[in-house]
C-alpha cells in the first residue's frame, strides 16, 4: 500500500492563463529522445541521450466564453508558449513542485468536439520546449 | 509597451502585467486577458513667464 498519496488537483496554467477550473485530466512526461550508439562487440544495445522533447496533454472543457478554453488557446495553435503545472494549488515547495514547459509547441486545436448529451471536452497537447522545475 | 490585466484569470485585475519568458504577448491581446496602456507622456513643464527687463 502506498505510504504517501494526493489527490490529483493539480494547478494548471498555460500561457500564464489559469485553466485549472477547465482541466479534467493533465499529463506532463519528460521526455529525452535515446539515440543509439550501439557498435561492433557489444552484446547488448546502448543508448545515449539525444534532444529534450517532453510533452503537456491537457484534456479541458471547451467554452467560448470570454476568457475561458477557447479565447486562451485560438491564438496559440502554431505557436510557441509556456504552460506550467503542479500538484496542488498550494505554494510551490519541494514537496509541491511547479513544473515549467517553456516554448513548448501547440500544434492541434480540436474547435468542437460535440456528442449528443456530453459536455464538449477537448485533448491538447504542448510539444517540445526547456523543462524546469521550482521547489520555491 | 506597458500592458494591464483584465482578466482575473491572469491575475488581479487592473494590476500591471509583466509577461514571463516564453508568454505569448499576442495571444493574451487577442483573448481579451490583458490590454495595451499607452506610454504616459512626460508632463510639459509650466510656462512661466520671466521679465528679463528689470525697471532700475
Amino acid at each position: 500500500m502506498a505510504t504517501s498519496t494526493y489527490l490529483s488537483n493539480p494547478l494548471v496554467t498555460v500561457n500564464a492563463v489559469d485553466l485549472t477550473d477547465q482541466c479534467s485530466a493533465a499529463n506532463l512526461t519528460r521526455v529525452i529522445e535515446a539515440l543509439e550508439s550501439t557498435s561492433f562487440g557489444k552484446t547488448a544495445r546502448v543508448y545515449t541521450a539525444g534532444l529534450e522533447n517532453s510533452t503537456l496533454t491537457l484534456t479541458m472543457y471547451n467554452s467560448f466564453a470570454a476568457t475561458e478554453t477557447y479565447a486562451t488557446l485560438a491564438a496559440l495553435v502554431g505557436t510557441s508558449t509556456t504552460v506550467k503545472i503542479k500538484p496542488t494549488s498550494a505554494a510551490t515547495s519541494a514537496t509541491n513542485p511547479e513544473s515549467t514547459l517553456t516554448g513548448c509547441y501547440l500544434e492541434t486545436l480540436p474547435i468542437v468536439n460535440a456528442a449528443l448529451g456530453a459536455l464538449d471536452t477537448i485533448d491538447i497537447t504542448f510539444t517540445g520546449g526547456v523543462y524546469s522545475v521550482a521547489v520555491a | 509597451m506597458i500592458y494591464t490585466i483584465a482578466s482575473s484569470k491572469l491575475g488581479i485585475v487592473g494590476d500591471p502585467f509583466i509577461p514571463d519568458e516564453g508568454i505569448n504577448v499576442a495571444a493574451l491581446l487577442s483573448g481579451g486577458f490583458i490590454v495595451e496602456q499607452s506610454t504616459p507622456k512626460p508632463k510639459k513643464p509650466a510656462k512661466t513667464s520671466t521679465d528679463t527687463n528689470e525697471e532700475i
